[in-house]
């Protein structure tokens, strides 16, 4: 049995260890078009900041490959897929045949079409070697743009802050951390950054990033202008792009694969075409708390998927259980926050609120029917994880609703 | 192997075994030692309509917390089963993944060293310390397959329940 995977992250090493625990014949292989030993990508801001080495944001052991006998093809980009005949083609001209196949390629920083964005010196993170570049181009910059204040973003931010650099975040929306945060979570955050010296800007699109002009060019300077659609220039040495991320689904194209957002996949892993799987970023599951089908690009969904994927691989035929697909943890300077599920309140919902600002000090949660459908805590994040179970499980909370919004509510609350 | 059970009905809340584990992690290993080093216990007692009711980690057969967890520093060792954060090739950053995804709400953060804090079993120790100190008999350190006698409602069930 040959079982390929496409992709050396979250999901694609999860689902090689997990065939390796149940077929310790078959082979196993392991395409990245990154040449890195998979390595955490959640921890690429940590590495931007000089608090992570190239060797400590490794998630897996050294040995990981060879102790799962996992053959790997690294630096080689996986550029088609012959379904019929069950190959992989790679760009540098090799095929690779499978029996069962894993797409797990996660998504690529989403870059939107501004006028000047292609210009060097402007930056994504997503891969390491985006770290790398930012690096080494901040050592020579003095002033950072970020163009985009989602969580991503604000955490580039934060990194370069950390490393000397006058930052400035250009979000479009009127709060920072829209796709994850309410509005009051979202000032809550905003003022703790800003109390540091990062400079945040909401409400404002880039009209155009300017390279230095002909005069700077000729002594040498890279300065660039950013231009905000209110008219103001911010002046800077780098720009670090961080609107979004797009599903790496580029592959598909001539296999029939059903693509939506994502890879639309059964809760076996499986796409419409036999012996193909997808997990993590790049596919689509169903939210348990929408139940629809969409996107849920986080790690811990990632890892499961992986998981359940290598298990339908080597025929342990499991079912996924739905997973929440929205749920983040930050904490960008001093104050954590967790969400999970809805963070807006829809109007056939309802919400209880607890709103203390000076003390940077937030809960919210929403909850229809008695069942819990999201939550919000910036401050203190203890016991977050006995909320997600109640949204997962859909429990009904009527017996203890009263507690919820305690700092003493718990696990113990519910079982006595 | 051997797990930790609670028989709440015992439980008297006199915090005996917090002391004890924050003790059994601290440098000193003494309770005195452990308030001067500050180290917070694993093992909370609840206040729950005036019963107390002991809670730690649960060393899951499938861990979210070890799926949570982006650094890959929470592991479930193989041999023992005990599900932990420290002694790894990687380390923890305090992203606190783990803690959303704990529904026992059983990791807490260390805010100070910035790292999430949970039960290791006292890692190798015979007997947990938090059992061995517990003189009602509330703490159990008992095989996982002989002892059913922890009550949990339904609720408590449908929550923790393997997905
Ligand atoms: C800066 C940053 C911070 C983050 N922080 C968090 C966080 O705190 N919490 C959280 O839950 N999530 C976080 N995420 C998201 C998290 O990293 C992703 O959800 C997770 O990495 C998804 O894993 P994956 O295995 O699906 O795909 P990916 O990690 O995207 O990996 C896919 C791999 O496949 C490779 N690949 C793609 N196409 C091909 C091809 N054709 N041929 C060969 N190889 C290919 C890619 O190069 C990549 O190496 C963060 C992401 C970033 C960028």
């Amino acid at each position: 049995m040959q079982y390929v995977i496409i992709g050396n992250s979250a999901a694609g090493t999860q689902a090689a260890e997990t065939i390796r625990k149940y077929d310790s014949a078959g082979n196993i292989v392991i395409i990245s078009d990154e040449p890195h030993a998979a390595y955490s990508r959640c921890l690429l801001p940590d590495y931007l900041a000089g608090e992570r080495s190239e060797k400590t944001i490794l998630f897996k052991s050294a040995n990981f490959y060879g102790r799962n006998n996992v053959a790997t093809m690294f630096g080689k980009k996986a550029v088609d897929i012959d379904s019929e005949n069950q190959k992989v083609y790679l760009g540098d001209g090799h095929t690779v045949s499978y029996d069962k196949l894993l797409i797990a390629t996660g998504s690529s920083a989403f870059v939107p079409p501004i006028k000047g964005i292609d210009e060097s010196g402007i930056f994504n993170l997503r891969n390491l070697d985006d770290a790398v570049g930012i690096k080494e181009a901040a050592k020579k910059a003095r002033r950072v743009v970020v163009v985009g204040g989602g969580f991503v973003g604000l955490e580039a931010a934060y990194s370069l802050y950390s490393l000397g650099l006058e930052v400035t975040v250009v979000e479009r929306l009127s709060q920072i951390v829209p796709g994850q945060f309410d509005v009051k979570a979202a000032a809550i955050l905003r003022n703790d950054m800003q109390a540091e010296g990062i400079r945040i800007i909401t409400g404002d699109g880039i009209k155009e990033i300017a390279g230095p002009s002909l005069w700077n060019r000729l002594f040498n300077k890279t300065g660039k202008g950013v231009l905000l659609d209110s008219g103001e220039r911010l002046k800077c040495e780098l720009v670090v792009v961080a609107t979004g991320t797009r599903a790496n689904v580029g592959l598909t194209d001539k296999t029939g694969i059903k693509v939506n957002r994502g890879i639309e996949i059964n809760e076996y892993m499986e796409t419409n075409v036999p012996n193909i799987y997808a997990a993590g970023d790049v596919a689509e599951t169903v939210d348990v708390v929408s139940g629809e089908l969409g996107l849920s690009p986080i790690w811990p969904n990632a890892i499961v998927q992986g998981r359940m994927a290598g298990l339908n691989m080597v025929g342990q035929t499991r079912k996924y259980s739905k997973m929440i697909g929205m749920q983040n943890s930050v904490e960008f300077r001093n104050v954590p926050a967790i969400a999970i599920g809805l963070t807006r309140t829809p109007d056939d919902c309802e919400e209880m609120v607890i709103h203390r600002p000076h003390l940077n000090y937030y809960r919210k949660l929403i909850l229809k029917d008695d069942i819990l459908k999201g939550m919000i805590f910036v401050g203190d994040i203890r016991r977050a994880g006995v909320y997600a179970a109640l949204i997962k499980k859909k429990v009904p909370v009527t017996k203890f609703k009263q507690q919820l919004l305690k700092e003493s509510f718990g696990y113990s609350s519910i079982i006595s | 192997m051997k797990q930790i059970f609670v028989d709440i009905d015992k439980c008297t809340g006199c915090l005996t075994c917090t002391l004890a584990c924050a003790a059994e992690h601290s440098s000193s290993k003494d309770i005195v030692g452990a308030m001067l080093e500050k180290v917070q216990p694993r093992i909370s007692v609840e206040a729950v309509n005036g019963k107390a009711v002991p809670l730690m980690c649960r060393h899951c057969e499938e861990p979210t917390c070890v799926d949570a967890c982006m650094t890959g520093a929470m592991q479930k060792d193989k041999e023992t089963g005990i599900v932990s954060n420290e002694n790894n090739d990687q380390s923890c950053i305090g992203c606190w993944m783990c803690i959303m995804a704990c529904p026992y709400g059983a990791i807490q953060p260390n805010e100070e060293e910035g790292i999430a804090i949970k039960c290791d079993k006292c890692n190798g120790r015979e007997v947990p310390a938090c059992v061995e100190s517990c003189h009602t008999g509330a703490l159990l350190y008992v095989d996982g397959k002989t002892f059913t006698q922890e009550k949990l409602t339904k609720t408590a069930k449908a929550l923790t329940e393997a997905s």
